[in-house]
């Protein structure tokens, strides 16, 4: 692994370099809010933020795809993929959370069983540019509560670390270390980097506020699938999916066909386990009849279901859910109420 | 307010104890800072939980329906003879009865159905005013003292004038007051500024049919059809909303432009004399849609062309299900 050391100032413009040849999505500030976007003229990298509102996971997973077209003719339906031609891209700016959903969602989505070719083609594509957390930006971060850090480099291509005047510049995976050639003749990080990397590290993590026994839950759950607990805590929820959709590891979807006369197309999009429409079967049916149901499928599936299938818990500790729930429904809360059952 | 607090733990306590209320739904602390959720207490000791202050949001009739209307299908799968009755307590600033006084007026429920605990209202602050004049910085701590919200972030303390923080549908609020209650947990507070109640409307229709449709389309364009808006409103109780009807569809569930103006559109028209102005669903909506501009054109609609204001009496009918001699009906033959 190649590890470099840049000056801070330079940034910008291999950014903006690298945005020349190849699509970029980075984190910019539109209107009020920090969202990642295809970079363009006049659109500004942020080197200094905290996080984005949205999750970088659209750009492997988009909220709507195109699966297939079809057109019905008096000789039949005729069928074509709807396959848009994938570009090399970077993903530049991503916090160690947020990278580390990537290595969590290509258990799903690259398993040995099944191979979605829409993800892969995207992830294949894609260079991850991490920048580590030096200091975890807002009070709700738990990444280490899941198995993350606020500095660690999983999922990531690059990770890129403010060191003070320069950024250590660890180049992670063969396909980051492609990208050597935009960052140009940069010396050798040595020994005191190191020393320097991990006294940062330790730092970030003791910085870290908020701390949830997310990991002692998943006996509990084994066995509490029927418990009064789960009549508490969904009433005051208004079913928004707001923290599923600004979630980076959900990634719950429902293949739906638009038909326009004798056009159409099949999509696939994002469902989200808060809605009344999940799960819904073609008869009427929905097994998970209230929103009691599907808040357990939520915390069940990211706590117990995925540690079952893939040996992972499925949060990242973003606290995107935290703070955005218009109502205050705490994922925090609820795992530490559920370790007190 | 403290005053305010203390009573009505003290109220709601003895109703559960008396088993006048089988559940109060209220407010309680949040977990992070500028929140006050819902919560909903049935063990008298927990009554201790509920709060009140300028923090306090929802507008809670939605969850008074919800509760009703769930226990109301509960109900129907038992003999006669088993059937319960159940009352839900409700802490009610003066938005809050006026979509009870529509679920009335609307026959969802009877009276003895509920039990009013009124608070009188100041108006609630606005997250995203707060976050847009803290600039970014990560709030950690706030409360309102006086008429100022302090705030604390990494950088230090910061004092905002409450004015500046109020939500818009507060600051020009015609009812602040319960207009109907059971029991009332403090004096009246004083009337907020109607003056500028309508000005935006006033200057919305100045505005050409283009540029309103612009403006229209440019609103709608950020929304992303989460339906918090339509869930956290009172009057939106539909059992299935249109929009999640499949057998047949009626809107489609990609990104499509006109799928999600014709959610709105069909939404906005059913708030015509039955919108409150709580701004509940301002305040959940994630994309910052400018409902209110909109909500309040149908709301001077409903004023002007059938002198009617919603929710301000139990005794008048709804709107839309009454015929008034008065009811002007040019608009329908020369629309302006
Ligand atoms: S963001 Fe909150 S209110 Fe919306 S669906 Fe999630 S838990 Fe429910
Ligand atoms: S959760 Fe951890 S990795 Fe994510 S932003 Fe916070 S500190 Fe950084
Ligand atoms: S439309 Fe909005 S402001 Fe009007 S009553 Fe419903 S939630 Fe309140
Ligand atoms: S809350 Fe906002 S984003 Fe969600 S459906 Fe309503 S207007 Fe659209």
């Amino acid at each position: 692994m190649e590890k470099r050391l840049l000056k801070k100032d330079k940034l910008a413009g291999i950014i903006k370099n690298i945005s020349r040849e190849m699509l970029v999505y980075a984190p910019v500030k539109e209107e009020d809010n920090v969202l990642f976007m295809a970079l363009k003229e006049g659109r500004e990298p942020l080197l200094d933020f905290s996080n984005s509102r949205n999750a970088p996971k659209t750009f492997f997973f988009p909220r709507t795809e195109i699966m297939m077209k079809y057109t019905r003719t008096g000789k039949g339906m005729e069928l074509s993929t709807g396959e848009v031609e994938v570009r090399e891209a970077v993903l530049f700016g991503v916090r160690p959370c947020d990278a580390r959903s990537f290595a969590l969602l290509d258990m799903l989505f690259e398993q040995d069983k099944y191979k979605d070719p829409y993800y892969i083609a995207r992830r294949e594509k894609t260079t991850v540019i991490s920048m580590a957390c030096v200091h975890p930006p807002y009070s709700t971060c738990f990444c280490t509560s899941v198995d993350g850090s606020p500095t660690s480099g999983e999922g990531a291509d690059i990770l890129l670390m403010d060191i003070g005047d320069n950024y250590l510049v660890e180049f992670i995976t063969s396909r980051g270390e492609k990208l050597l050639k935009y960052f140009g003749d940069l010396p050798k990080a040595g020994e005191a980097e190191e020393t320097l990397k991990k006294e940062i590290a330790e730092r970030a993590e003791k910085e870290i506020k908020s701390h949830i026994p997310a990991k002692d839950i998943k006996p509990i759950l084994d066995n509490n699938f029927e418990h009064p607990f789960w009549e508490t805590i969904h009433r005051k929820c208004l079913a928004c999916g707001t923290c599923t959709y600004l979630c980076p590891t959900c990634h719950c979807f429902d293949i739906s066909d638009e038909a326009k006369g004798s056009d159409g197309i099949r999509i696939r999009n994002w469902d989200s386990c808060m809605y009344p429409l999940f799960t819904l079967e073609t008869s009427g049916h929905n097994p998970r009849t209230t929103q009691k149901e599907r808040w357990r499928q939520r915390v069940m599936h990211k706590f117990k279901y995925y540690v079952d299938n893939f040996g992972a818990i499925s949060c990242v500790g973003c606290g995107r859910c935290v703070m955005y729930c218009p109502v205050n429904l705490d994922i925090r809360k609820i795992v530490e109420d559920i370790a007190k059952l | 307010m403290e005053n305010v607090e203390t009573k009505l733990r003290e109220e709601a306590k003895k109703l559960l104890a008396e088993k006048k209320a089988d559940i109060i739904v209220g407010y309680e602390k949040g977990t992070l800072p500028l929140l006050a959720p819902p919560c909903f207490i049935t063990d008298p000791e927990d009554a201790e939980k509920l709060v009140w202050n300028a923090f306090c949001v929802q507008n809670l009739a939605k969850f008074v329906h919800d509760l009703l209307s769930q226990h109301r299908e509960s109900q129907k799968r038992l003999k006669p003879a088993d059937r319960t009755k159940k009352t839900v307590g409700v802490v009610a600033r003066g938005c809050t009865t006026r979509s009870l006084v529509i679920h009335l007026q609307e026959k969802q429920y009877n009276r003895d159905d509920i039990v009013i605990l009124g608070v009188p209202c100041t108006g609630y602050v606005d997250r995203k005013k707060m976050d847009a004049l803290i600039a970014g910085e990560e709030i950690l701590e706030a409360s309102v003292a006086g008429d100022s919200v302090l705030v604390k972030t990494a950088a230090g303390e910061r004092k905002i004038p409450l004015k500046e923080a109020l939500a818009d549908n507060c600051l020009a609020c015609r009812f602040n007051n319960p207009l109907i209650s059971d029991l009332m947990t403090g004096d009246h507070a004083p009337a907020m500024d109607v003056t500028q109640e309508y000005a935006r409307v006033d200057e919305f229709e100045k505005l050409s049919p283009d540029e309103r449709w612009n403006y229209f389309t440019r609103e709608m364009d950020k929304c992303v059809r989460c339906y918090a808006c339509r869930n956290a409103c009172p009057s939106c109780y539909c059992k299935v909303c249109f929009v999640e009807q499949s057998q047949p569809r009626w809107v489609g569930i990609g990104e499509d432009r006109s799928d999600t103006q014709v959610f709105q559109l069909m939404r906005l028209f059913h708030m015509a004399g039955r919108c409150v102005d709580c701004g509940s669903c301002i305040a959940v909506c994630p994309m910052g849609v400018d409902l209110r501009r909109f909500l309040k054109k149908l709301d001077k609609d409903a004023l002007e062309l059938f002198e009617h204001r919603a929710g301000i009496s139990p005794d008048e009918p709804a709107m839309l299900g009454a015929f008034k001699e008065s009811d002007k009906e040019d608009f329908i033959f020369t629309p302006k």
